[in-house]
């Protein structure tokens, strides 16, 4: 006699019974996402406006005022990756994998800006738009990590699998972050040695900190208010294909 | 392209990221939430 299997959870394993999902941002995302707009304005007001010129590189200097705020939100969003990664492997909750697929895809978004602003400074400052520097060549290493992790995550076939697969992915690929903040102390680069999160304090004027301390909080903001709405998306699509797997059991 | 130049280019392809990003982001979640309503309402027809 043929032996039948029967289908006994969703594919994502046993999980209570998801909570309904809310129709708009949550309270607490749309007081998130003001103060990201406010924050942000003020940012851009003070480090194009209000600080002065650096005096060296003169006024293209301004362009750090987002590059570097840009490339440590990517670092954030892609240590939550890490963190609810492990979690996922340890607890099989895929409420986790949620978080890190959903922080995955904005810390691509914040590493493709670094990599952009970077471009569009080096060209002024290094005369070229784009070189083979260790601390370059490893923040595009990490951007591509992220992409091929959310390729990873977008064909495959078992939501389990693809869930364990990337998170296995995203714990290897994280190791690339320790390494890419170093390289400009281990390796002889024409990247310039960090500046801000460095033994000993800040090198750079205090004026100039004013900007970047600014604008890295409204891009914490801006990635915790990204973050509540694409984690809503997420929810959406696993209520929808869980209700599409029960109508396909019923027949 | 002078310094304001590229300061402008790098401002303002972080922004089109950024409100672009949003804006993809909103649309996704609306089909989706679409998509479920579809089926919820289906399945409440299902029953009565």
């Amino acid at each position: 006699m043929e032996e039948r299997t029967v289908v006994t959870s969703v594919p994502w394993g046993p999980e209570p019974a998801p909570a309904p999902v809310a129709d708009r941002p949550s309270a607490t995302a749309r007081v998130l996402g003001g103060a990201a707009a406010l924050v942000l304005t003020t940012g851009l007001y003070v480090g194009l406006a209000v600080v002065p010129p650096d005096a060296v590189q003169g006024e293209v200097q301004r362009i750090m005022y987002l590059h570097v705020p840009s490339i440590v939100t990517a670092y954030l969003a892609f240590a939550v990756v890490f963190c609810a990664s492990l979690l996922y492997l340890w607890k099989r909750d895929l409420r986790y994998d949620a978080v890190a697929v959903s922080s995955a895809e904005i810390g691509v978004l914040f590493t493709g800006i670094t990599l952009a602003t970077g471009s569009i400074w080096g060209k002024p400052t290094w005369g070229v738009w784009w070189t083979w520097d260790a601390r370059l060549t490893l923040t595009a290493i990490l951007f591509t990590i992220y992409v091929g992790y959310l390729m990873l995550r977008a064909f495959a076939e078992e939501p389990q699998a693809g869930a364990r697969y990337g998170a296995v992915l995203a714990i290897v690929g994280f190791l690339d972050i320790p390494l890419n903040h170093m390289a400009v102390q281990w390796w002889r680069t024409l990247h310039q040695p960090s500046s801000i999160l460095r033994p000993g304090g800040p090198s750079v004027a205090s004026v100039m900190l004013v900007p970047l301390a600014i604008n890295f909080a409204g891009l914490v903001l801006l990635y915790t208010y990204l973050l509540l709405e694409r984690i809503r998306l997420e929810r959406v699509r696993r209520r929808t294909a869980e209700l599409t797997l029960k109508r396909g059991r019923r027949g | 392209m002078g310094n304001w130049g590229f300061i402008g280019l790098a401002y303002g392809l972080a922004a089109l990221a950024l409100v672009g990003y949003l804006v993809l982001l909103k649309g996704r979640l609306r089909s989706a939430r679409d998509e479920l309503e579809a089926l919820e309402r289906d399945g409440g027809r299902r029953k009565a």
